[in-house]
């Protein structure tokens, strides 16, 4: 008997079952599809005020969104263009948000990323294209001034009549020209 | 560009080929807040949010060291969501007992107190054994009986887990014994 104890062959009753990683991506991606598809008749249906979204071309993952400036703000008025990337772990996975006509705000950088909370640390999976674009139209008139990426907006944005000036002559020189 | 009229484009816009499957409720109220589809699986949170199952644990996997409502943004956990059974499904299971897809496999919990922990005394008390009926050519019949193994670091002399070990470990060496006296009787 003793010279079984070492019998390398023996099983080992302790082993479990390897886990098996289930290949799911096809289901995965379709659930996504599907999501985006549900946003997209949403956002349809609702006919929100100021803010729309299509995708772009067929590409479900990819959307433009508009957003128009809020009535009785400085951005009145103004309109913006954004680019919408979902990930494939949307909506697990905040969108890639970027804004794609030239925007003069606190929070937007040169290059049109967004610093919002919800789309980065405090995204949750409730979040929808519509919420996002909502969220962003408030943005644009209530910037949170604490941590600008733009500081020189962030600075000028006390003296609102200033603030619509520069604005306006940035949005006439650098989305007029553009067309 | 940005001037453009962005409400006719969407109107001319092809819709999507799925577009005709569109929700009967309009409401959305029994709706998953993640899949925006009728819930199935269906759970909803101490906070009173419907979610289907799988979505819901993908969303407490995704974030393991938040875990919030993904609606309210109240605490949520596993534990503390409540089944929805609807009226003529047969087999009314605990959604939450079927293992929801997940992309990257299983993950392990770093503390694991769950009520198999006791699996492992065949190797904490250092004895082994196992039957088998093989197709190897050395044996029809294998049995295998091991004393005294390698011992991990098992339970401290006293504890009443030492005190189930030894009383499991001489459990199955009459066991072992009785199975190979049956197998020299028949």
């Amino acid at each position: 008997m003793a010279s079984q104890n070492r019998d390398p062959a023996m099983p080992d009753v302790r082993a479990k079952p390897a886990t098996t990683i289930s290949n799911l991506n096809s289901k995965e991606s379709h659930s996504v599809t599907k999501r985006l598809q549900q946003e997209l008749m949403a956002l349809m249906m609702c006919g929100d005020k100021g803010i729309s979204a299509f995708p772009d071309g067929d590409n479900l993952f990819k959307w433009v969104g508009t957003i128009h400036g809020a009535q009785s703000t400085v951005y009145e008025g103004l309109t913006y263009k954004l680019s919408l990337e979902f990930p494939c772990a949307y909506p697990y996975q905040a969108p890639v948000v970027k804004f794609q006509t030239p925007c003069f705000h606190p929070n937007v950088d040169q290059s049109g990323n967004i610093c919002l909370d919800i789309l980065k640390e405090k995204w949750a999976a409730s979040y929808d294209v519509r919420s996002i674009l909502l969220s962003i139209q408030s943005l644009l008139g209530e910037p949170n001034n604490e941590s600008p990426l733009n500081v020189q907006a962030a600075d000028m944005w006390i003296d609102q009549t200033a603030y619509r000036k520069i604005l306006h002559e940035k949005y006439e020189t650098e989305v007029k020209s553009r067309n | 560009m940005a001037s453009t009229s962005e409400s006719e484009g969407q109107k001319e816009g092809d819709d999507p080929e799925d577009a005709n499957k569109s929700n009967p409720s309009q409401d959305g109220t029994f709706e998953c807040n993640i899949c925006l589809d009728t819930a199935h699986d269906a759970v909803v949170s101490m906070c009173g949010h419907l979610f289907c199952w799988p979505c819901l644990h993908q969303w407490l996997e995704t974030r393991p060291n938040r875990q919030t409502c993904p609606v309210c943004k109240a605490g949520i956990s596993k534990e503390k969501v409540v089944p929805l059974y609807g009226r003529g499904n047969a087999k009314q299971e605990d959604p939450r007992t079927k293992v929801p897809p997940r992309p990257q496999g299983q993950r392990t919990e770093p503390e694991n107190n769950g009520p198999f922990q006791s699996f492992n005394w065949g190797g904490d008390g250092g004895f082994q054994m196992s039957f088998g009926i093989g197709a190897f050519p050395f044996g029809l019949f294998a049995s295998t009986v091991n004393l005294g193994g390698p011992r991990l670091p098992g339970a401290q002399p006293g504890t009443p887990q030492f005190e189930e070990e030894q009383f499991l470990s001489k459990l199955f060496l009459w066991v072992a014994i009785l199975f190979i006296f049956w197998l020299l009787v028949a």
